[in-house]
């Protein structure tokens, strides 16, 4: 696997690119700024949905025993997997009793962790997704970029090109209007033959057993309205308590997400439709284990709207694709050691720690602080590699003793020409500092 | 298969600990109010007319129809059904499946025209206004259907209704 | 009043002016200003990596050096922070400030002798401004503030400019600056190009770090920019 870093030097290579992703993402975090500059009780806002899911997460048992209970009075399927190859057991479950061998899926990140579509077309089913940008991402074989905006990481010329090849458009037509129209024509024929919708959950009320899902597309509806069965998969940690709260978070959502007042589509799922069958899979697969670790409970608290993607500096000049993980940005970089720490130990590394990503949170996760967290833990997990590990217990070594320190340092400022080499990463495209004939220290016992 | 996601169920119960507590912080009580539903309308797309204006806009729309099933909507080229009520803040119009010949119909349609009477100022007060679930199905939805996801070049019309048009009805 | 002065390894080995300009100024504005001599680091470089397990020595020897006073005062906002977030005694983490934080909240300074009749373009790094609060960041609802614009406007003759993107983090990130070199170097490119469009002479900041990241550019491309620490230019007569 490449990492962070080196994935990213390969996407900066492209520097034109680089800076249209950068100022593209700069754009949305600038629409989000503005909108949640006309709410006076922004802040407040933010700081009360934080509050909700705080106490959620405290009681989640209970609120996943209620939301269950309602759901299943109201007529909907309850299933529960600890796992990604447990849910996607489910899922084939599930689809298996039905004819049809090929289901349109809304977006859902839930189903990306699990390589669902992997496993479903390896028992020869085939899951067309239906939002936009991830089928234009499903065409060419790759995974979403970011999770709000799927293709962001492609230029309109790839999309043509992509559409030329997959749906028969005209070759070099690239023009957003035309192939989101051959997207929706072709789309509309899947919609109207599926037996099987697959979407995601963006809130689950425990108080109601309903849930709802947010798009601005209308896939999500056009799938599950016109399906015999309807199967929403979520995370265990998308309870809200109460139906009212849900007007902290859909003010919040696309505020936070891509500063649009509220999405196109808010749906709200209570029973199944007449002659439907409705099967909502819990899903767990690590989420247990975050939750019951204090300094990363926090991350379960997250809504997706990808605000701290869009504010990321790194994010927005590495490209979703460097962070290897179906989640990318600085949420993904908490949440995927928790997962597999080995596989994951580059991305707590892939941060500033400039902060922007906590102060756009709508929920107020502090998550420059967990990727600090995190990289105390895998470093102490031994994952560091053998130089790094070396290299900074001697500089912890030299740093704590003051008769050491002032002898190097005046070595290091002696020899500081030695360092404009090409080993040294600095030196590549930076000039070392000058060093100064005295430190501090010396000028001041001069004085 | 039943056996075992029983389990999961237990397992994954079993292993969510109740944390400390933390107090449910209750209804939201800062909301600004002042919101325009016009503006808000025409921020999320959707264009408002008259009654009359309507009836030379779209002669021959479809009106809420009790018989239509989901497939046979999708050649219904203008559908005209009631919103019970808008949004100021965000141009969100709340709909219930009581007042859709099919859940889909609001999605399916090419245009799509809605009647509003009544407004509430932000989301908080419209859940207050709703209080407990009374339909199936119910949404909130603001504007056409669109799309941004190639380059971020906003396409209105992505798999729902191209266009939305709003009456506002005394 | 009675102030030690924390003088961060790098500023000590490599930006010593920074210091003495630190020194001259708290002295101007009647401080008695003492430098304790075996100071050396604060142990962010290790904890920031991951090695906060590693910064025993260093903590010890920063409690040697600085106990029994009540203030403590540096120019570099990221290593006051982390001190402020990490060090294991209570004492030290409520006695350390960054040196426009303590100009502005406790000396309360409302005029200077400073003149500096240049175009600067000023750099808000990233842990002063959205850590220690030296100001108000643009992603947040909040009425806004500037110590270090405050600061600014008791200089004669100082045109300030803010970039396009005011408070973008410029890069450095600690060992970020080496262990990803090609995102940091962009970042970095991308500020100086932001300044370079308000044809400023300096680019200054409260953070000599990121300062050295982006002197290290500006040179490299042969750029007549140069950087300087603000306390450099309060203390410029």
């Amino acid at each position: 696997m490449i990492s962070h870093a080196d994935a990213s030097e390969i996407f900066i290579s492209d520097s034109e690119r680089t800076d249209w992703h950068d100022e593209t993402l700069w754009f949305v975090r600038a629409k989000r700024d503005k909108v949640s500059k006309v709410l006076p009780e922004w802040e407040d806002l933010r700081e009360h949905a934080s509050q909700i899911k705080d106490h959620t997460l405290a009681n989640l048992g209970e609120y996943l025993r209620a939301f269950e209970a309602k759901a299943q009075a109201n007529g909907i399927h309850v299933h529960w997997a600890a796992d990604a190859a447990e849910h996607n057991a489910i899922v084939h479950g599930i689809i298996a009793s039905q004819s049809s061998k090929v289901l349109v899926k809304s977006k859902s990140m839930l189903t990306e962790e699990c390589h669902l579509n992997d496993y479903l077309a390896s028992k020869g089913i085939e899951v067309v997704d239906t939002d936009l940008g991830e089928r234009i991402v499903q065409f060419r074989n790759e995974v979403p970029s970011h999770i709000v905006l799927p293709a962001i990481h492609l230029k309109k010329e790839d999309v043509g090109e992509t559409f030329h090849q997959h749906l028969g458009t005209p070759k070099g037509n690239k023009d957003p209007q035309f192939l989101t129209e051959a997207a929706r024509q072709h789309l509309r024929g899947h919609f109207l033959a599926s037996e099987v919708a697959i979407t995601g959950v963006n809130f689950a009320v425990a108080e109601t057993g309903e849930f709802v899902v947010c798009t601005n597309e209308g896939n999500a509806d056009m799938g599950a309205h016109l399906a015999k069965v309807h199967i929403a998969c979520m995370g265990i940690e998308k309870i809200i308590p109460k139906r009212e709260d849900l007007a902290v978070f859909l003010r919040l959502l696309a505020r936070s997400a891509t500063g649009q007042l509220i999405t196109t589509y808010s749906s709200h799922f209570h029973l199944p439709r007449e002659g439907q069958e409705v099967h909502i899979v819990f899903l767990d697969n690590g989420r247990t284990r975050q939750l019951a670790d204090s300094k990363y409970k926090n991350s379960l608290k997250c809504i997706r709207c990808a605000a701290c993607f869009n504010t990321c500096p790194v994010y927005r000049r590495s490209g979703g694709h460097s962070y290897h993980q179906p989640v990318a940005g600085p949420i993904g970089s908490i949440l995927a050691p928790n997962v597999d720490k080995k596989a994951n130990v580059d991305l707590p590394f892939a941060s500033t720690l400039c902060g922007s990503c906590s102060n756009v949170c709508p929920v107020k996760i502090n998550i420059h602080e967990q990727l600090w967290f995190w990289r105390q833990d895998l470093m102490s997990a031994g994952l560091a590699p053998a130089v790094k590990t070396v290299g900074m217990k001697m500089m912890a070594f030299v740093l704590a003793n003051p008769v050491i320190y002032r002898l190097g340092g005046a070595f290091l400022r002696r020899f500081s020409g030695l360092l404009n080499n090409r080993l040294n990463p600095w030196y590549k495209q930076r000039e070392m500092p000058v060093a100064p004939k005295d430190s501090f220290q010396e000028w001041y016992k001069k004085r | 298969m039943v056996q075992k996601t029983m389990s999961s169920r237990d397992q994954i119960l079993g292993k969510i600990e109740p944390l400390e507590p933390v107090q449910y912080p209750g209804a939201f009580t800062k909301a600004s109010e002042g919101f325009d539903f016009m503006a808000s309308l025409a921020v999320v797309g959707a264009r408002v007319v008259s009654p009359s204006e309507l009836e030379e806009l779209f002669p021959g729309r479809r009106r809420f129809d009790k018989t239509m099933d989901g497939l046979s909507l999708a050649d219904v080229e203008v559908l005209e059904i009631d919103g019970e009520f808008g949004v100021a803040e965000n141009g969100a119009i709340w709909l219930t499946e009581e007042a859709m010949p099919h859940r889909v119909a609001p999605f399916i349609c090419q245009h799509l025209v809605i009647n509003v009477t009544e407004i509430v100022p932000t989301m908080h007060a419209a859940y207050a206004r709703l209080g407990g679930v009374k339909s199936g199905f119910g949404l909130f939805l603001a504007g056409p259907s669109k799309t941004a996801d190639i380059e971020q070049s906003l396409v209105v019309g992505a798999h729902g209704a191209r266009s939305l048009t709003i009456v506002i009805r005394s | 009043m009675r102030v030690a002065l924390f003088v961060p390894c790098y500023i000590d080995q490599f930006y010593p002016q920074v210091a003495v300009a630190s020194l001259e100024l708290l002295e101007k504005l009647g401080c008695e200003v003492v430098v304790p001599k075996d100071q050396t680091c604060c142990g962010q470089p290790m904890a920031n990596s991951g090695f906060a397990s590693s910064t025993g020595g260093c903590d010890a020897n920063f409690t040697t050096n600085f106990d029994g006073f009540d203030y403590i005062v540096g120019p570099s906002g990221s290593c006051v922070l982390h001190l402020k977030e990490h060090h294991p005694s209570q004492k030290i983490r409520s006695s350390v400030y960054e040196i426009c934080e303590f100009l502005t909240d406790i000396l309360k300074v409302s005029s200077l002798t400073a003149k500096f009749p240049h175009r600067v373009g000023l750099h808000q790094s990233c842990h002063g401004q959205r850590f220690l609060r030296l100001s108000s960041m643009s992603e947040r609802n909040e009425k806004p503030f500037s110590k270090l614009q405050d600061l600014l406007g008791l200089v004669q003759g100082i045109e300030v400019f803010l970039p396009k993107r005011e408070d973008e983090c410029c890069g450095f990130g600690g060992t970020f600056c080496v262990s990803e070199e090609a995102v940091s170097v962009k970042m970095g490119l991308d500020r100086i190009k932001e300044h370079d469009a308000n044809a400023i002479e300096f680019i200054i900041g409260a953070d000599t770090s990121c300062l050295m990241h982006m002197e290290g550019i500006l040179r490299r491309q042969g750029s007549n920019v140069q950087v300087k620490h603000i306390v450099e230019i309060l203390n410029y007569d």
